[in-house]
């Protein structure tokens, strides 16, 4: 490759970083800014920390957001892995029909998933209620789940399994002796996509959501549609910050930005890291 | 036949997958296509009672020219957003493949993917705090003389575009990154060795093979976006509305779900088609460049 064409990469990539960091900076910066509205002059304060822990309307938005996201995440977890693990049993043929199954709630705009769900809920009597919610955020996330645990047992060596049934261990034994420990990464990197994807999808929550219950979600929508809120900066800091810890914590347990990107979007390809 | 035994010793094992097919079916297949069938129905559910059938929806789709307008202008927004992912990406991806250093290489795709770990809200509002007139790039577009005080783009088509460049190009370089990485440095350097130009290289040898990557990327990108509403409600302001919004609007303003729902079910057709002919094309472009498809 040519001197030129290296500064240019160089050059254009220092670019793109900047368009993508540029404005998650500027939140953070103005987090600190008592100015209101984000404008200049610049002020340095604290005070919308303790202001969004205290008496911020974002706080019960954010605490229910938190609980009904783990709620959510719980679920996703035992529910894929159960049937991670009953994929590997399965014949070749069914198991791919399966996966990609599992592909349809992540591919179809979520937009469509949220007014299909909604209707139906409708015609049972149901409504927008928690337990619509639930079923609509858990359909959501199973699949990052699913991937995640299908890719840790696509790695495992498999023998120790056998040799433990062959030495006398029922099946109960053999799984969470032997199987789950293996998996363990697999589900916890699940569980945290599914925490993170449930705790941030606007769309789903936006539909399904009981009326007057507002997750953190449809709060933050509804506050920027409307106005301009200092504490919300606060937040949307904290919150980047969060996600960073996670990426930073899945990356320790040997989960790549490519091989995560390739689970949240089904391609599939996670021999390849 | 004796490997394959041995390979599935409990065929009772996949009852475990029982709930989530259960799941599946009840919570993402059923609803589909039983969206097929509200997309006929005479207005709202009252209190779980089905009001009837009518083709009045498809009717007043095709009749007016509300539905193929924005359905066009979302498309064609789609497409817009795709194309400027795709210029900005690929020298992006190629560089973090290729020029960065390789314990720099797994910063950068995590500062990459940072952006789908964080909240789409979030990154809208990112991007609107930039915009604002009086915020940071306004008052420093002011300065320099370029804009004049107090205009924006905010709240026009333009910003909307903007923003979904913002969010959908973490998706895109992450695509092409996959397909580019894979391309062997021997594979350059011969066609260099053998006097291609840097040119000629990237014609015949380094496009070619990032096609599946470049294809899954404009999936990703192109039927997100063609579906959003958010951005366009926060951002667009008069003439912003798109296709989602349109379909939005009859669940959470207009009231008239029968007629959402014939609006999602053809948007839904529309994009399946669409993404239908992509995968195609990604199954194709795979065999032509010996890769696995899987």
């Amino acid at each position: 490759m040519s001197k030129g064409l290296k500064i240019f990469l160089k050059i254009w990539m220092f670019l793109g970083f900047a368009f993508l960091y540029i404005p998650i900076l500027v939140i953070i910066i103005m987090s600190f800014n008592g100015t209101a509205y984000g404008m200049f002059p610049f002020k340095f304060t604290l005070e919308w920390y303790p202001y969004l822990f205290t008496k911020s309307e974002l706080l019960p938005a954010a605490v229910l957001s938190l609980k009904f996201s783990l709620t959510v995440a719980v679920s996703a977890i035992i529910v894929g892995t159960m049937a991670a693990f009953g994929m590997q049993s399965m014949p070749e043929r069914f198991r791919k029909g399966l996966n990609s199954a599992f592909q349809l709630p992540i591919t179809i705009p979520w937009l469509v998933q949220g007014v299909s769900l909604l209707l139906i809920l409708n015609l049972l009597g149901i409504g927008r209620s928690y337990f619509g919610m639930f079923c609509g955020n858990v359909i959501c996330v199973l699949p990052y789940v699913v991937m995640l645990v299908l890719g840790r047992f696509a790695m495992a060596d498999r023998t120790p399994e056998a040799a433990a049934r062959l030495l006398g261990a029922g099946p109960v034994r053999v799984f969470f002796d032997i199987t789950f420990p293996m998996i363990v990464p697999g589900v916890l990197a699940g569980g945290m996509m599914a925490f993170i994807v449930c705790f941030n999808s606007f769309c789903i929550q936006y539909y399904l959501a009981p009326f007057g219950v507002r997750t953190l979600p449809v709060e933050v929508f509804t506050l920027i549609k409307t106005g301009y809120k200092a504490d919300l900066n606060a937040l949307a800091a904290l919150m980047i910050m969060i996600s960073l810890a996670v990426i930073l914590l899945l990356n320790r347990m040997g989960y790549s930005g490519t091989s995560l990107f390739a689970a949240g979007t089904k391609k599939g390809k996670m021999h390849h890291d | 036949m004796k490997k394959e035994k041995k390979k599935n010793p409990f065929r009772i094992g996949s009852l475990w997958a029982g709930p989530s097919v259960l799941m599946l079916l009840c919570l993402s297949l059923v609803p589909l296509i039983m969206l097929l069938g509200f997309s006929f129905m005479n207005g709202n559910i009252m209190n779980g009672v089905f009001p009837g059938w009518t083709l009045e929806n498809f009717r007043k789709m095709f009749s007016g020219d509300t539905f193929s307008k924005l359905m066009g202008k979302s498309l064609g927004i789609g497409a817009l957003v795709t194309l400027i992912c795709i210029v900005i990406s690929y020298p992006i991806a190629w560089g973090i493949a290729k020029v960065a250093k390789p314990h720099n290489r797994s910063m950068f795709l995590m500062l990459i993917i940072l952006p789908f770990f964080t909240s789409q809200l979030l990154l809208i509002y990112a991007m609107m705090m930039i915009l604002q007139s009086g915020g940071i790039l306004m008052t420093l577009l002011n300065k320099i003389g370029i804009a004049s005080n107090g205009t924006s783009i905010l709240y026009t088509p333009r910003a909307v575009i903007l923003v979904l460049v913002y969010e959908y190009l973490p998706y895109m370089i992450l695509c092409l990154y996959t397909s580019l990485e894979s391309i062997g440095d021997n594979l350059v350097h011969a066609s260099r060795v053998l006097g291609a130009n840097t040119f000629r290289t990237f014609v015949n040898i380094v496009f070619p093979m990032s096609i599946p990557g470049l294809l899954s990327g404009i999936l990703l990108v192109l039927v997100p976006v063609c579906g959003s509403f958010a951005e366009s409600a926060l951002v667009g302001g008069p003439n912003g509305m798109m296709v989602g919004s349109l379909i939005n609007s009859q669940y959470n303003t207009v009231l008239n779900m029968g007629y959402g729902a014939a609006l999602s079910c053809v948007f839904l057709i529309i994009l399946s088609i669409i993404m239908g002919v992509i995968r195609l094309l990604v199954n194709c472009a795979e065999k032509r460049i010996g890769g696995d498809t899987e």
